[in-house]
């Protein structure tokens, strides 16, 4: 729902047009990486895929909204972009930290995908615990009659008049994964960046690797939250307001979100590595 | 989606708004190249302003967007705004003299990428969406440019990345006449400085704070225009205020104190205006007062 009222946009399937457009824009900003810094390829496709795995990923998540806060809708009670960047962000730090700690690559995105998924399992823990114990009402899901997964049925509680309430267990594997997903994603951003600028600043500003470290490591982080934040956001607004998880007939839109987090990701990566190609600065 | 809601009919057309934006954001951001000229930091606060006046376009803008059926709340807006503000900005600032107005055109292409990502690949159809992405991506990258300009008197890259230098010495062997000789170098220090301490994410947030609030707190049946922006300049110059704190570090206590004051000084009468804005629409005002002490037989 908008915020006055108007009705949400967005139909199903794809836009052909669209879509050809924006490969296109994948296809000219690798070209351009590549015509200008020939070993940035390998970053800007850590960065396309990272990119599209958040757009996958947020579609996972239980996200209620407003009507999720007054027991009318089942999710979280919050919006896609701030549920998303709590995931990503939680993962970015788990996995900075695994990668100062380790120096690993996969230990570093797996330790990114751990900390999402467990940000979001605590959240979807507690949030239940709160409709539960606090609001009273029992999960139901307006969606399905059964849970795919435990063979619940919903419609005996569902209460008139809602599209369902709390959050059902689907809806609770949905958002672990949604977060382990997503913070996988953005900690490959994060990783994809930080090994750009420490080769790179390196080399443009004269200076050791190690003295030029807690610079790389500051814009890898605030441009890994830029692009988290762009991704989320298209993806928020691929879902329009609510989805239940990936139950969810909404789930079906989720390649438009792919595609478009990824040309968007091309985009911005080519932008974000233009502070280390060579163009004459 | 084609049919459009409007919100409220200003009295200001969101084009004029846009042109004032710009140029007071660009003007504002080259009027601190003064402290280059003059030498000293004090006149860093245009920064500040600069991005004030962005926050102000920025907030009429999101009222243009979320006028549509987005789905999502007004607050992603502000989101996705310094999202890619954020990206344009810290690649526009190593442009050097050129960089306010090399942000604002890499910003504005980033801003048409991804809205017409939004539009015709995500298919949310709605005719201003490409043009108010555009802006929103300008309005965050000048906000930040702004702020971060204010923050260190200067807009260009390697102000932003060198905190201090210090001096490495190394022995450069022995001289003839048996003196011994150092070799003195500058190194510059990168983690003390407004990037490389992170102090950019704090800006970061507290423009996205400022730019997404107005809206969402004023939006509804009797939203009005100049309440609206007035809420707007408030938000700008309370996060001001705060990015005048942080300048201290980096401008030094005497230009630092003048942005704190000028910040103080313009959030208090914004603020006032608002409270006066909100008791004209209110359909009526209570003030609080303590409660009455009833005493003796009574």
């Amino acid at each position: 729902m908008s915020a006055l009222g108007g009705a949400a946009a967005g139909g199903e399937g794809l836009n052909m047009t669209g879509t050809i457009v924006g490969i296109v824009i994948i296809l000219v900003s690798l070209g351009a990486t590549y015509m200008l810094g020939a070993s940035l390829i390998v970053p800007l496709i850590g960065i396309i895929v990272g990119g599209a795995l958040i757009g996958f990923g947020v579609h996972f998540v239980p996200v209620g909204g407003a009507p999720a806060a007054m027991g009318q809708a089942p999710g979280i009670a919050t919006g896609v972009a701030m549920l998303a960047a709590g995931a990503g962000l939680a993962g970015l730090f788990g996995g900075a930290w695994a990668f100062e700690a380790t120096g690993d690559f996969l230990i570093s995105i797996l330790g990114g995908a751990i900390g999402g998924g467990l940000m979001m399992a605590i959240t979807c823990l507690m949030v239940n615990a709160t409709y539960v114990f606090a609001m009273g009402i029992p999960a139901a899901s307006g969606k399905v009659a059964r849970d795919p997964i435990t063979g619940d049925s919903f419609p005996e509680y569902k209460s008139q008049g809602t599209e369902g309430h709390g959050l059902p267990f689907i809806s609770f594997v949905g958002g672990v994964i949604g977060g382990t997903i997503a913070g996988l994603g953005g900690t490959l951003i994060y990783i994809e960046l930080l090994e750009a600028y420490q080769t790179g600043l390196a080399t443009l500003m004269q200076a050791e690797p190690e003295v030029i470290a807690p610079l790389a490591v500051s814009l890898a982080g605030i441009f890994a939250i830029g692009f988290f934040l762009v991704n989320a956001v298209l993806a928020a607004y691929n879902i329009t307001g609510t989805i239940e998880g990936p139950h969810d007939p909404k789930f079906k839109r989720v390649p438009r979100a792919v595609i478009g987090c990824a040309v968007a990701s091309a985009f911005c990566g080519l932008i974000s590595l233009l502070l280390v190609m060579n163009i004459g600065m | 989606m084609t049919v459009k809601m409007e919100a409220s009919a200003g009295k200001l057309s969101h084009n004029t708004l846009m042109t004032y934006g710009v140029i007071i954001a660009v003007v504002g951001t080259y009027l601190t190249y003064l402290n280059v000229i003059t030498g000293m930091a004090v006149f860093s606060f245009f920064g500040g302003i600069a991005a004030v006046a962005a926050l102000w376009w920025g907030s009429d803008t999101i009222k243009h967007l979320c006028s549509y059926g987005l789905g999502t709340g007004v607050p992603s807006a502000g989101m996705i705004a310094f999202g890619s503000g954020a990206i344009a900005m810290i690649v526009g600032t190593k442009f050097g003299i050129a960089s306010p107005i090399a942000t604002l055109i890499i910003a504005a292409i980033l801003g048409a990428v991804i809205g017409y990502t939004a539009n015709n690949i995500i298919n949310m159809n709605i005719p201003v969406m490409v043009m108010s992405l555009m802006e929103l991506a300008v309005v965050g990258a000048m906000t930040m440019l702004g702020f971060a300009t204010m923050c260190t008197g200067s807009f260009n890259f390697s102000e932003m990345v060198i905190g201090s230098m210090s001096l490495s010495v190394e022995s450069a062997g022995v001289a003839a006449g048996g003196a011994q000789q150092f070799l003195v170098t500058a190194v510059p220090e990168y983690g003390n400085s407004l990037i490389g301490g992170a102090a950019l994410a704090v800006i970061f947030f507290l423009g996205a704070l400022a730019l997404q609030h107005p809206f969402n707190a004023c939006l509804g049946p009797n939203e009005s225009q100049d309440r609206t922006l007035m809420l707007a300049l408030s938000c700008g110059f309370l996060s001001m205020i705060v990015v005048a704190i942080i300048s201290l570090v980096f401008v030094g206590f005497f230009a630092g104190t003048i942005s704190i004051i000028i910040s103080l000084i313009a959030w208090f009468y914004c603020y006032k205006s608002y409270i006066e804005l909100s008791k004209r629409d209110a359909y009526a005002w209570l003030d609080s007062k303590p409660i009455i002490e009833v005493g003796g037989d009574q």
